[in-house]
């Protein structure tokens, strides 16, 4: 459900198609991925479900995985 | 909007994309804090009104020289954002002394007629007040950050000329709450202090200006009666029944309801009137009951009749001469609403709110969104008054040149050659900057360091500062010798932190690199700008500083220059020493 939204909303954020948004996506692999719609990114995710990001996490979300991983550890 | 998510505005403005005006209305963002993340929904909500934006974002910090860039626009607004000026004083601001209090405001003071001066022409300008909230929290002493935004308010205030437009941010941050207003965790990794939240209320904020500007505002607001200006139904209640009065609990709503129309009338805005009724008995209400504050002598246009509200609608645009989209209707009946809004869309509706103590803030909340309240004649007097008595008292010079102004800031530069402690903060700044940077060459830290050891290379690193604080490490060139011709080296990397661009600091550094290379016997030199779609700024920089262009491909441009040959700059206002 999660992996579902987090797609959705990376792929809004970083205007590119929901496909290019793979579990391997990352930095690398989205070149719309810049330094500013990281914020957008991170504020967007806080908005559609409900968490609060650790300041020192947000830094690291670099790659689709590590997304998944932190909202999962936000929802506990 | 306001209920919208920010990805919901971001899929909606997708959608609405090229759907408005075929000629764009181009807005200017100045700011020296990160507020991108407006862009979409200022798009979005020019879109809703048919308008096509174009929003161009100044770089990070840089208000006073894109002013110079932006006068063209349609609208500027000007975040200029008291968290990075109290920011970039190296002491506790609270504690800071007279002496750099007075001088940091003269600074502000300066900045702000530059900036007037440059957009002076500018149709609209939008500037945000400054705001202490951030800082201050809960407390009856006045603090020293209070008094400064009181005064460089002040200042704007009795400075600003009429095409500029000042939105109180205190105002927003009651509205929202500062909480949710600002994130801290962004304005200390990013300096983007701004949430969603705040850009959405910002916009609907300025949604009313950008109307005006572009003649979509409304002309005239036409009300039904029964129930919308009055409690009750005139036809079947009776006069004596039906009620408006200041001191019933139910009729002061609709009391103040009039009033607002009356307010309404007299700064402007056309006020009819547009009830299925006996017109004798609604005439009688307007000439005889004691509590009616909305008279004949303020309405415009009168339908009292019992024809459809479509046709009636219709025929006051075309009597009062304006177009369809330019009413305003309220009534209290969702089967006439809903009428409307099938019928004619372009008349905006308002529908008299269940909870009847909601109306007149939902009356007025509309009103502002939607008209133009002409200021009274008063209030223009009082501004004028200010300004004039400011003019006498004022003693001060107005810096109006970029020049002038750079020469008061007191900017100093330290360049070091092949310094080894600088090589963490080098690398890092060929991996972070991305505006102003030549080449764009990405080097690690032991990549910089085996430049170093090599012997024949020149890094200079350049530390800047000024009155106001100290930047920092922030410019790196590295100059490679060739190798088969040891007089001749090239311009491997130039780059510059976005943080001090626009000051023409870089003029100075290039200067002093060039004099550095004469000193050290070399003849010529060579150099590159290898374009990215971040470095476009750059462009142009070495044909600036007298490069010759040897040659331009789309993926590189090279220039040669006889070292011998160089004209120097000699900025005299920035000091420049080595270490």
């Amino acid at each position: 459900m999660d992996s579902k939204k987090i797609k959705q909303v990376m792929s809004i954020v970083f205007d590119v198609p929901l496909e290019s948004i793979t579990d391997d996506a990352s930095t690398d692999t989205i070149p719309n991925w810049d330094s500013l719609r990281h914020l957008n990114l991170i504020l967007a995710l806080e908005e559609e479900l409900g968490i609060s990001i650790p300041n020192e996490e947000v830094g690291n979300l670099i790659t689709y995985k590590l997304i998944e991983l932190i909202v999962h550890e936000c929802k506990k | 909007m306001e209920e919208l998510k920010y990805t919901e505005i971001l899929q909606r403005n997708k959608e609405l994309a090229g759907t408005g005006n075929s000629q764009p209305y181009t807005i200017g963002i100045l700011s020296n804090v990160i507020i991108n993340s407006i862009k979409e929904i200022l798009e979005y909500s020019c879109r809703t009104h048919h308008l096509e934006p174009n929003i161009e974002a100044g770089n990070y910090d840089n208000i006073v020289q894109d002013s110079t860039h932006y006068q063209q626009k349609d609208l500027v607004i000007v975040f200029y954002d008291v968290l990075n000026i109290i920011d970039q004083v190296s002491e506790y601001f609270e504690d800071i002394d007279e002496q750099k209090y007075i001088s940091l405001r003269n600074k502000i003071f300066s900045e702000i007629d530059i900036i007037l001066e440059n957009l002076k022409n500018t149709p609209s300008v939008v500037f945000n007040s400054f705001s202490s909230a951030c800082f201050a929290g809960i407390n009856i002493q006045p603090s020293k950050s209070d008094q400064f935004v009181d005064e460089i308010n002040t200042y704007l205030n009795t400075k600003k000329s009429n095409n500029v437009t000042i939105v109180n941010i205190d105002q927003l941050f009651i509205h929202i709450g500062l909480k949710r207003s600002i994130d801290y965790r962004f304005y200390h990794s990013s300096k983007a202090p701004y949430s969603f939240e705040f850009f959405k209320w910002y916009v609907l904020a300025i949604e009313p200006l950008i109307l005006k500007n572009t003649g979509k505002l409304k002309k005239a607001i036409i009300f039904d009666c029964d129930n919308t200006l009055w409690k009750g139904i005139i036809g079947e209640d009776g006069i004596d029944a039906i009620d408006m009065s200041p001191t019933s609990k139910e009729g002061r709503i609709f009391h103040k309801v009039q009033q607002i129309a009356v307010y309404l009338s007299k700064r402007g805005v056309l006020v009819g009137i547009c009830s299925k009724n006996n017109e004798q008995d609604v005439l009688e209400v307007f000439k005889n009951h004691k509590d009616m504050v909305l008279k004949e002598e303020h309405i415009v246009i009168k339908k009292i009749n019992w024809v459809d509200k479509v046709d009636n609608i219709k025929s006051i645009a075309s009597e009062l001469n304006i177009g369809i989209d330019s009413l305003v209707f309220v009534d209290d009946s969702s089967f006439e609403i809903n009428l409307i809004k099938e019928q004619i869309p372009e008349v905006h509706t308002i529908q008299v709110p269940a909870a009847i103590y909601e109306y007149p803030d939902l009356l007025l909340k509309s009103i502002r969104s939607q008209f133009s309240l002409v200021i009274n004649s008063d209030d223009a007097r009082k501004t004028e008054m200010y300004k004039q008595q400011y003019q006498r008292e004022e003693s001060k010079k107005s810096f109006t040149s970029i020049e002038d102004y750079l020469a008061l800031l007191g900017i100093e530069l330290t360049v070091f050659c092949n310094n080894k402690e600088h090589i963490p903060r080098i690398s890092q700044l060929t991996q972070k900057t991305n505006q102003f940077n030549l080449t764009t060459h990405r080097y690690t830290e032991s990549q910089i360091e085996a430049f170093l050891s090599e012997g024949n290379n020149n890094i200079y690193s350049m530390s800047v500062k000024d009155k106001y604080g100290d930047n920092g490490l922030t410019g790196v060139c590295i100059v490679k010798e060739e190798g088969i011709n040891p007089k001749k080296v090239i311009i491997d990397t130039l780059l510059m932190s976005c943080r001090i661009i626009g000051r023409n600091i870089e003029i100075a550094y290039v200067d002093f690199i060039i004099n550095d290379l004469t000193r050290k016997g070399y003849e010529v030199l060579t150099a590159e700008y290898i374009p990215t779609k971040k470095n476009e700024q750059v462009a142009d920089f070495y044909e600036k500083m007298g490069l010759h262009l040897i040659h331009h491909s789309k993926e590189i441009k090279q220039y040669e220059l006889k070292i011998s040959e160089y004209e120097k700059n000699k900025i005299e206002y920035i000091k420049v020493s080595s270490q």
